[in-house]
């Protein structure tokens, strides 16, 4: 039995990415004038160690932000939760955010696949 | 003593009996990169994913535990993001498909979907798994068929999940 469900994992290794929540709210910071939203990442893709965090209007255009890392290391098979700080100018323009894995040139895994997921903010 | 001891007991055992097990269930998309693709290269000028070629088929997984709440949007590439030098011109083709379904509600997800450009976009209507598979060719040479320089090629698949 443990034989089988140990040729069924390494057959079906666990690669994902995930995001959430699905719609994330603004709530006020500790600065004023400024906006914060709490996300959280799990990474179950061995072959990825970084992901990309960005925020983006409706039509796809960037909006700025703030975060702890804009870049950020989160290992195989681990949870970061992080706050995206956005000033409150920007805040009835921020429509999603999202975070894509970043992908080595020289990784010896040779992925072909980049994820990205989006988060939709809801007033 | 023995009336301690049993009151111990049954103290412990009260205490053993309230220890919680918390857990939260949110909606979310789960992506997996089920299957990485290999490019296999039946002759000189081709590079393909195609099975009877040589080549696997790349498979993306997603799970969502929300219907009505994602988009999935599946880009083949046009591009290598890792080659030798190349002098001519590649040309690129590729498809998107759904390959396996968890629910009944998704069997029109192929059918509904809208492409443009190398993306397909499916709107994920039902809670729980459906797999796609991507195609992916590349010609050398512009149709002159030209033998691809030796060397490693890789190209990137993005998948991606948009909350709506």
């Amino acid at each position: 039995m443990y034989r089988a469900i140990v040729l069924f994992l390494l057959a079906f290794p666990a690669l994902g990415h995930e995001m959430t929540p699905t719609y994330p709210k603004f709530k006020p910071s500790h600065v004023e004038g400024v906006f914060k939203a709490e996300l959280e990442m799990f990474n179950k893709r061995k072959d990825v160690e970084f992901y990309e965090i960005g925020v983006f209007d409706a039509d796809w255009n960037p909006v700025q932000f703030v975060s702890r890392y804009k870049v950020m290391r989160l290992d195989y098979l681990s949870h970061v939760r992080f706050d995206i700080y956005v000033s409150a100018m920007d805040v009835p323009v921020a429509e999603y955010v999202c975070s894509v894995s970043k992908l080595r040139e020289n990784s010896d895994k040779k992925p072909m696949i980049a994820t990205r997921i989006c988060s939709k903010f809801k007033p | 003593m023995k009336k301690i001891l049993l009151a111990c007991l049954i103290a412990g055992t009260a205490q053993a009996a309230e220890i919680p097990i918390e857990g939260t269930v949110q909606s979310r998309c789960l992506i997996n990169t089920d299957v990485a693709g290999v490019y296999g290269n039946p002759n000189a000028y081709t590079l393909t994913t195609t099975p009877a070629d040589g080549g696997v088929l790349p498979i993306v997984r997603y799970d969502v535990s929300l219907a009505d709440a994602y988009k999935a949007r599946i880009t083949y590439p046009t591009a290598f993001s890792a080659s030798p030098s190349l002098s001519d011109m590649v040309t690129w083709t590729g498809s998107v498909t759904v390959s396996e379904v968890s629910a009944v509600g998704m069997a029109d997800y192929q059918t509904d979907s809208i492409t443009y450009d190398q993306t397909r976009e499916y709107d994920l209507t039902a809670t729980g798994t459906t797999w796609f598979q991507v195609a992916s060719t590349a010609t050398y040479g512009g149709g002159g068929n030209k033998a691809f320089p030796g060397g490693t090629y890789r190209s990137v698949v993005v998948a991606e999940c948009i909350a709506q």
